[in-house]
């Protein structure tokens, strides 16, 4: 496994996200495997952001701590960031000095940029062409990039930072300076893409026509891809005047019977816990996207957390069925927001997506995504006349949903209401319509997406962990197996409800036990013991409000 | 027009209630504009007259407090083919829900607002509603509401919303008119129901309102944003009733692109019909 890191830093408004965007899209045209992510401060300009992008051989699951070639374009990017390289790093600075040596070469960007006919907007550009100079790669495959990347552009803004990456790359090829890339593989071009675009594309894919949101961090991101699908897939994009709205016009247009679905985070997530409720008392098909970020209250807005899945088990007041999802992955991001919109159709439940912001932001090239349009049954019935009772109850507890427009009335309320979905308070009814509810239960359960096992049959230790934690952990599992170390790791993909029978004989066979995920209090760990685990859980805990990495869970674990 | 079947449940108000008569009226008023049952989705939140839709035949959405507009608003951006009509008290749509409905007048949503005025929170048994006049008294507000009260039509104007009027709950024919041209006016039309409240509210009575709701003359013309906002103002020994405002914009839904083919809801039967 060949591969290495490539930390690019400066400050906020240098372009560092578009020019991170422009690599990795380059890196997967030179046959590489790439992993990307995104560290930056909660501030428009200034500051101090990076973008990781890590190259390799074969397929990358994660980010790593240590970078191998670090891109300065700032002074603080220099100061703070050479702790985090690794022992042999190189370093390409932005800077007034030109005594570069062989570790660190100096010049300076905006300088070059202005020389090849550029400006200084351009110095990402720049430092573009220098990376692929440094790593020997053919620079056609950059400048086609930021070609596609300025297509809409002045046709001259394009081709001044083509200039300005000529330039960058030849700045470092006259110095003569290379690091061996990681072996490329001809004919091997994946599909990039980010865990906010993907839940995106599945989104649309699967018939969400109605999305409502109130833009927050790190959600936005799926709000914003959503909005650029929703011409060509026809969904209906509505910025809310706050959460609440947003969750009650979720709410609505489920009622009316469109897949609907609302994307925030913590905060946004925290006021829409009434709606739902009432999504669990009318049983309506409802989605969430949740992306996390830390707290409590404002946080750390830009970092990445798993704090909020208490938040989501427990949202709303009251008791009703729901379920709640958390991918590992870019690939498990559309796959299951496609779950989540079955799961929410059929059971005619609330169903919350927990991603992150680690997870909306990293890119990854993963085998083309099967697109096509396909909507999700909504599972309506036709059948409905003057007699429908929208709250009919059934052993499996759904009932026939009919939609408002047909032969049937549709009635629901928040209140208690009777079979007809009139308020009542005949406490039998009350009975029998919370029983009726609770059944969905049974179901969601019995057809719980089952923990992923990653790692040798006879391992003595596992690493549980849930959502964004995938590839980190299971890149752990890989490093301490090839050291002569025995450990796998078991993936919850569903963090609610959980299938405790399946989940213990899966436990069962290994010594040591440990969970590790994004939060103080070891959230997932206190779930387990609640479902009835009674076994010894060691905690491996991280709130600094980065990604877990192999680094940390190598470690935290000690295996 | 067909009918659905009539719900069986019993008013839960008191005897006397203004809720009986605007009950009646939205009946109506429907029937007047011919409004197919089917097609109607009454939607409210929560309180005394957001209790209204259970006791009327037509599909119900009885929400929760304050957030009767959003979910309207999603109804109907999901199915345009809806007629979609509010009908909830004060507290709801000037308290909890204000916020919701300051945006949904900004955006001309197609969806029609009845709110039943009683100046007093019924349900939660006589707090203070957003339009109590001040130094009115309440278990809560002992020494009487200190807050202004707030003027929604005024609020309206300034919001731009493109149907503003006002009734009352004892002038049946005035107020089944206004409901009806407000049903048909195609954006976003409130129109505030002035209502006693027998149990609660001792002050602004049955007697007080009638000495004092005045329709409007002739004179007025409902197009003038400026003479709109005038006659929205006056409240006191003389309270005008009838349309204050109206204006032709277009309704939010008719301005959605991904709405131009057909409504949403129509999106998946297009497809389903292709398979």
């Amino acid at each position: 496994m060949a591969d290495l890191t490539i930390r690019i830093a400066g400050e906020a408004g240098q372009g560092l996200v578009s020019i991170g965007e422009v690599l990795a899209r380059s890196f997967v045209e030179s046959g590489l495997h790439i992993f990307s992510g995104q560290s930056y401060m909660s501030r428009i300009r200034g500051g101090l952001n990076w973008v990781d992008i890590r190259i390799g051989d074969t397929e990358l699951y994660s980010l790593r701590e240590h970078a191998d070639l670090l891109v300065a374009l700032s002074e603080p990017a220099i100061h703070c960031l050479v702790p985090t390289l690794a022992t042999d790093a190189r370093i390409i600075r932005n800077c007034h000095k030109t005594d570069s040596s062989p570790e660190v070469v100096c010049f300076d960007f905006a300088k070059v940029a202005a020389s090849a006919g550029g400006n200084k907007r351009m110095i990402n550009s720049v430092a573009a062409g220098a990376i692929f100079a440094i790593l020997d790669l053919d620079l056609d495959n950059l400048i086609s990039q930021i070609r596609t990347k300025y297509r809409h552009k002045s046709i001259g803004a394009g081709e001044m930072n083509v200039s300005c990456a000529n330039a960058g790359f030849d700045q470092i090829k006259e110095k003569g300076i290379t690091i061996e890339a990681p072996r490329r593989s001809a004919g091997r071009r994946g599909t990039l893409v980010s865990g906010a675009s993907a839940t995106a594309l599945s989104a649309a894919a699967a018939g969400v026509k109605f999305v409502a949101s109130y833009p927050m961090s790190p959600s936005t991101a799926t709000f914003t891809h959503l909005a650029k699908l929703s011409d060509e897939n026809g969904v209906l994009i509505e910025q809310a005047e706050d959460e609440i709205a947003a969750i009650n016009m979720v709410c609505g247009a489920s009622y009316a019977g469109v897949t609907s679905m609302t994307t925030t985070s913590g905060g946004g997530f925290a006021l829409m816990g009434e709606g739902i409720s009432l999504a669990g008392m009318m049983e309506l098909p409802v989605l969430v996207l949740l992306a996390q970020r830390p707290g409590p209250a404002t946080g750390l807005p830009t970092r990445t957390a798993q704090e909020d899945l208490n938040l989501a088990v427990h949202a709303g007041h009251g008791e009703f069925p729901k379920a709640v999802f958390a991918p590992g992955d870019q690939r498990q991001c559309y796959n299951l927001m496609r779950h989540a919109v079955f799961t929410s159709n059929k059971y005619q439940i609330p169903v919350i997506l927990l991603t992150d912001q680690y997870l909306q932001d990293a890119m990854k090239d993963i085998d083309p995504l099967d697109t096509h349009y396909e909507p999700i049954d909504r599972f309506i019935t036709e059948d409905a006349d003057d007699m429908y009772r929208r709250y009919h109850s059934t052993p499996d507890g759904i009932s026939p949903r009919a939609i408002p427009g047909g032969e049937g009335p549709v009635v629901c309320d928040s209140d208690e209401h009777d079979e007809a979905g009139h308020l009542n308070e005949d406490l039998r009814i009350r009975i029998e319509q919370q029983q009726k509810r609770m059944r969905k239960e049974y179901g969601l359960v019995d057809q719980a997406v089952e923990p992923e096992v990653f790692g040798p049959a006879d391992a003595e230790n596992v690493i549980v962990c849930w959502g964004s934690s995938y590839g980190p952990v299971k890149e752990t599992v890989k490093i301490l197996n090839l050291d002569g170390r025995s450990a796998a790791m078991l993936h919850f993909s569903q963090v609610w409800p959980l299938n405790i029978e399946n989940i213990l004989g899966k436990l069962e066979s290994y010594k040591r036990i440990i969970v590790a995920e994004g939060n103080y209090t070891g959230q997932f760990a206190s779930l387990l013991r609640r479902a009835g685990c009674t076994r010894h859980l060691e905690r491996l805990n991280r709130y600094d409000g980065l990604p877990l990495t192999a680094d940390f869970v190598i470690r935290g674990a000690k295996i | 027009m067909i009918e659905l079947r009539s719900a069986d449940n019993h008013p839960a108000w008191c005897p006397g209630c203004g809720n009986f008569p605007i009950l009646a009226a939205v009946d109506e008023a429907l029937d007047a504009v011919k409004v197919d049952r089917r097609k109607l989705v009454l939607v409210s939140g929560i309180g005394q007259a957001a209790k209204l839709p259970h006791y009327t035949r037509a599909n119900v959405f009885n929400g929760l407090h304050g957030r009767a507009i959003p979910a309207a608003t999603g109804i109907k951006l999901a199915n345009t083919e809806l007629e979609v009509v509010i009908v909830s008290g004060d507290g709801d749509m000037y308290g909890e829900g204000g916020n919701h409905l300051i945006h949904a007048m900004r955006r001309n949503i197609g969806i029609t607002a009845f709110v039943h005025n009683n100046q007093v929170y019924g349900l939660t048994k006589g707090q203070a509603s957003p339009t109590s006049d001040p130094g009115f008294t309440t278990p809560v507000q002992i020494h009487g509401t200190k807050s202004a009260a707030l003027n929604p039509l005024a609020m309206a104007i300034a919001a731009n919303c493109s149907f503003v009027a006002r009734s009352f709950s004892g002038a049946k024919e005035h107020l089944v008119a206004t409901m009806s041209a407000a049903i048909e006016h195609r954006g976003f039309a409130l129109v505030d129901i002035l209502q006693p409240c027998f149990s609660f509210n001792h002050v602004n009575t049955f007697k007080w309102y009638r000495d004092r709701v005045r329709p409007i003359g002739d004179y007025h013309d409902t197009r003038n944003r400026e003479a709109a906002m005038r006659l929205a103002m006056k409240w006191g020994d003389e309270i005008p009733i009838g349309i204050i405002y109206e204006s032709e914009r277009k309704p939010y839904e008719k301005t959605q692109e991904v709405l131009a083919s057909g409504t949403l809801v129509d999106q998946y039967r297009r497809l389903e019909a292709v398979w």
